[in-house]
């Protein structure tokens, strides 16, 4: 299993892995879209948050959104659309 | 800017290629990638597609001249977007790097589906834009040649990898579902 950037989110982070892969390969792809192991991912997330202020990835990670806002998947196809806020 | 496409059969049905995918790393040949992580994901109710968004942690090591124009550290992130559509069976990973994002872009986007001419096997294309920005006006042919070298590398060793987790997937996998079927039989022999 991969780590994460913050050292301390690892185990929150496997905890989580082993939930989403089991829903995956057992529901998601059986037809159930219910989402589940949100509780585990609120947790694991709200760790790595921390880490990304500390790092600075959370600026680069909103400069790159500011293109492609998630869940979006085109990176720099739509420029012309969302700055319109002067 | 310099564009590489390359693409490749696995012989393994498109369900297992898919969830294998979340468990890609960490593997022995892939070692540049550190980490991974989940920032975002997403059910569409409609659609029933998953969106999910990743951070990846890279290390590695560059020639110093690179080093000099791209700074020392050699720490960089990369942020993916995927769909993941179950009726259509198709995973597409678009991915940017968040480091360095004024010297040079790397886009890429990847596609897993089910092959159209054999079911059990799943058709893997991987196309990616690499291009300089305005800051490496001298340099930015040398940085895109050698990203391009770097790449078409870490792409050979990511199918490597990649069929390494395969494997090792099918295996777990086999043994889970055989594990069910002991379960459900103590009774048979009671009739």
């Amino acid at each position: 299993m991969s780590s994460s950037v913050g050292p301390d989110c690892t185990e929150l982070k496997q905890k989580y892995d082993n939930c989403f892969n089991k829903w995956y390969s057992e529901k998601f792809l059986k037809g159930d879209t219910t989402p589940e192991c949100e509780d585990l991912f609120k947790d694991y997330r709200a760790c790595v948050m921390v880490t990304l202020k500390e790092k600075g990835i959370d600026k680069l990670l909103d400069e790159s959104r500011k293109e492609a806002p998630f869940p979006s998947t085109s990176f720099g196809e739509n420029n012309n659309n969302d700055n319109k806020q002067s | 800017m310099k564009i590489f496409e390359t693409g490749h059969d696995y012989s393994y049905e498109w369900n297992l290629v898919s969830a294998a995918h979340w468990c890609k790393y960490p593997n022995e040949k892939a070692t540049h990638v550190k980490c991974v992580d989940v920032l975002n994901q997403h059910v569409d109710p409609e659609t029933g597609i998953l969106t999910m968004e990743r951070l990846f942690t890279v290390k590695q090591n560059v020639p110093t001249l690179i080093l000099k124009i791209l700074g020392s550290d050699t720490t960089h992130y990369v942020r993916e977007v995927s769909t993941i559509d179950p009726r259509t069976k198709t995973l597409t990973m678009r991915s940017v790097n968040l480091t360095m994002a004024n010297l040079l872009t790397v886009e890429e986007t990847i596609q897993y589906k089910v092959h159209p001419e054999d079911s059990t096997k799943t058709q893997f294309t991987q196309q990616a834009a690499i291009s300089a920005g305005s800051s490496v006006v001298r340099w930015g042919n040398l940085l895109e040649d050698f990203t391009l070298k770097r790449f078409q590398q870490n792409a050979a060793t990511g199918r490597e990898g990649f069929h390494k987790v395969l494997e090792r997937f099918v295996v777990m996998a086999e043994a889970g579902h055989q594990q069910q079927q002991k379960a459900v039989r103590p009774s048979d022999s009671q009739k």
